[in-house]
């Protein structure tokens, strides 16, 4: 039985975050990830030569080598992307998508030649940010799933907040010394109040950044299911123009391109064109968001068959529509500088520790008792646990290190190194149910350390004489071995630990802990905290 | 958003942060043997609070109201962990930590004073180019 506010939201706490934990930390880490998503692809693309600038004839020269290629190759899609070259990454990325249900074609090309780039076929850290919020999974199923995750962290968040009685005076505390799980429980307040702002605001503007599809019925009503209108109106976009049914010929678009560079100062990034082959033609020039929290591109959209400016956008949202895009910029932070980044990646790293912390504390906090076998529910969580806190991780690893032994020229590159990451992440937690709960645990992580190791080194044996900047690439490869070392020492914690023996509080700690705490820690805990920790090294 | 403005603001964070974490009984023994005294509670809470106040004041100053927050709460975060990490492995590094903020909080002014590109609103040169976002989100 539950009484009272408190200990209902402690159940509530508990449960909500165990069920959505496994995604959730796979969400944190993924998203974590994409805040150096352009250093991951730049990475895993180790051919790529950048430049120093690219001139507006080089970008009009190379919109049209695209156009050119997509005439030929996508003539009857409906929409053609065109991702213009950029200094960091001198090619041109095409993609179209022909009708739904079909999926979509993609290209790469070099932006001098239009010839396809010689580079090893990868997702690059597009996968990561993908993943983040469609998990691999056809993108509606996997945007509501993560949706749902995310709401339910939000609801994890406030009643964790109201569980947590001593929030001030236990903010700076975390106790190593004490029973395995008093320590479980401090990383966990720790890592979730210190960074409660951070977590607020992620899991919130995550879920606003895809609420049109959570919560349709105000458009569906309002603009009879026409997303684009709807965006169009709130000047997200510019206008879309349905196609006229007759056929119309597009005329070159390097004039275009110039006359949007003469005419908005940001780095102009693709051209957007809509129904390529019908008198209707759109083509739209977007823009890099110019530096500041909102998420807006510029755009500029002519008339594909005569090359008229057809619409100017270019800041001006109303209050509603400027709030949505702070959010969307607030999440994703491409306003950060280097220093900043970095601050919201630490963010993204105590996200994680917390959900992990959250995982690991349920099975601490239900050790078996001494002689008896741990229930199905109890190992089923041990080894999802396992295989998401450190399978994940490796999975990561490997496909890194895929990227760098798999041959360049093997067919279907790409779709092998995403099996080496999911095969990896599986293999992980099959394996976990095998050993004593501690072997999983230290085996785990060893073997995430020397994935993560073997990524740093099989990048200086393989890749050397490709590196264009050896320092970038020496420094990527460190933070390889960094969070080889993190994970290293991890396991080597879970290898040495030794719980504190019964009565062996020390005096100086002061009072003794109330036994409301203990209700604190979620759960009645079976027969003391520091016998729970005994016993899990046992298990 | 220069790194000066950066370690300002770790600076300020992690000293008021440090200032309210001694005020605590528990861990007023991390720095001092003296007794905790009620009088030197109050200073310490109120100096605390007013270099983290700072802190939101001189990013707000410096970065304006629209990055400044953001900027705030994230060295806020940072000195945070920084300071809880040494008070759980090493309660002695938290001196040179103070040493290390106070010093930076000197420096930190000249520089700024001899460098005026802060004023700048310019993002800064090499920032960050995105991968191309294909079709949308």
């Amino acid at each position: 039985m539950r009484h009272g506010f408190r200990q209902s939201m402690a159940w509530l706490h508990t449960w909500s975050g165990l069920i959505v934990g496994w995604v959730l930390f796979a969400v944190f880490v993924t998203g974590t990830a994409s805040y150096y998503r352009a250093e991951i692809s730049r990475w895993m693309q180790p051919e790529l030569r950048r430049e120093a600038t690219i001139g507006p004839d080089a970008l009009a020269r190379a919109a049209e080598l695209g156009v050119a290629h997509l005439q030929q190759h996508a003539a009857g899609a409906r929409t053609w992307f065109i991702a213009l070259p950029q200094p960091d990454r001198p090619l041109i990325d095409l993609f179209w998508r022909t009708k739904p249900g079909t999926p979509p074609g993609r290209a790469v090309l070099d932006a001098r030649t239009g010839e396809p780039a010689a580079l090893r076929e990868t997702r690059g850290g597009d996968f990561f940010y993908r993943f983040h919020f469609e998990l691999h999974l056809p993108p509606l199923w996997g945007r509501w799933i993560v949706g749902i995750c995310a709401m339910i962290m939000l609801v994890a968040l406030v009643s964790g907040v109201v569980t947590h009685r001593r929030i001030f005076a236990d903010f700076f505390t975390l106790r190593r010394d004490k029973a395995a799980q008093r320590g479980w429980l401090d990383a966990h307040n720790v890592t979730g109040v210190l960074a409660l702002p951070f977590h607020l605001m992620i899991t919130y503007t995550g879920v606003v950044t895809l609420a049109l599809i959570y919560m349709p019925w105000g458009v569906t009503v309002a603009y009879k299911g026409d997303q684009q209108a709807f965006f169009a109106e709130s000047g997200q976009i510019t206008q879309p123009r349905p196609a006229a049914g007759r056929p119309g010929a597009l005329v070159p678009v390097g004039p275009m391109v110039r006359e949007a560079l003469a005419t908005i100062p940001e780095p102009l990034e693709r051209l957007t064109i809509s129904h390529p082959r019908d008198a209707h033609a759109t083509v739209v020039a977007v823009f890099e968001e110019p530096h500041g929290l909102s998420h807006e591109h510029p755009q500029i959209a002519f008339d594909g068959t005569s090359g008229a400016v057809l619409e100017v956008r270019r800041g001006g949202l109303q209050p509603a529509a400027k709030t949505f895009t702070t959010m969307v910029g607030l999440h994703e932070a491409h306003f950060a500088g280097p220093g900043l980044r970095l601050l919201f990646f630490l963010c993204g790293l105590m996200g994680s520790a917390m959900v992990a912390t959250g995982l690991v504390l349920w099975t601490v906090a239900r050790l078996p008792k001494e002689g008896r076998a741990p229930g199905l529910g109890w190992r089923l969580v041990h080894a999802l646990n396992v295989g998401t806190v450190a399978g994940l991780p490796a999975a990561v690893a490997m496909m890194l290190l895929a990227n760098r032994l798999l041959p360049a020229g093997l067919a279907g590159r790409a779709e092998w190194e995403v099996w080496a990451f999911f095969g990896t992440w599986l293999a992980v937690t099959l394996v976990a149910l095998v050993p004593a709960p501690r072997r999983a645990w230290s085996g785990a992580m060893a073997f995430a350390a020397i994935l993560f190791l073997a990524v740093a080194v099989a990048d200086g044996l393989t890749t050397r004489a490709l590196w264009d900047d050896p320092a970038w690439f020496l420094a990527f490869d460190a933070a390889m071995l960094a969070l080889a070392a993190a994970c290293a020492l991890v396991a080597r914690k879970v290898t040495r630990y030794v719980a504190p023996a019964r009565g062996r509080r020390s005096p100086a700690e002061g009072r003794p802990m109330p036994a409301a705490q203990a209700r604190t820690a979620l759960q009645p805990v079976p027969a003391g905290r520091e016998e729970a920790g005994r016993r899990f090294e046992r298990a | 958003m220069t790194p000066l403005v950066l370690a300002l603001n770790l600076g300020l964070s992690f000293l008021g942060l440090t200032a309210l974490c001694v005020s605590l009984p528990r861990h007023h023994g991390a720095v001092s043997a003296a007794v905790l005294a009620l009088r030197r509670v109050v200073l310490l809470r109120l100096a605390g609070w007013t270099l983290i106040a700072l802190s939101l004041l001189a990013a707000a100053a410096l970065d304006g109201w629209n990055f400044g927050p953001v900027q705030w709460l994230g060295s806020l975060i940072g000195a945070g962990l920084m300071l809880i990490v040494a008070l759980s492995y090493d309660p002695g590094a938290i001196r040179w930590l103070v040493l290390a903020s106070v010093l930076g909080l000197v420096a930190a002014p000249a520089a700024l004073l001899l460098d005026p590109s802060w004023r700048t609103e310019s993002p800064e040169a090499g920032e960050e180019v995105p991968a191309p976002r294909h079709g949308g989100r």
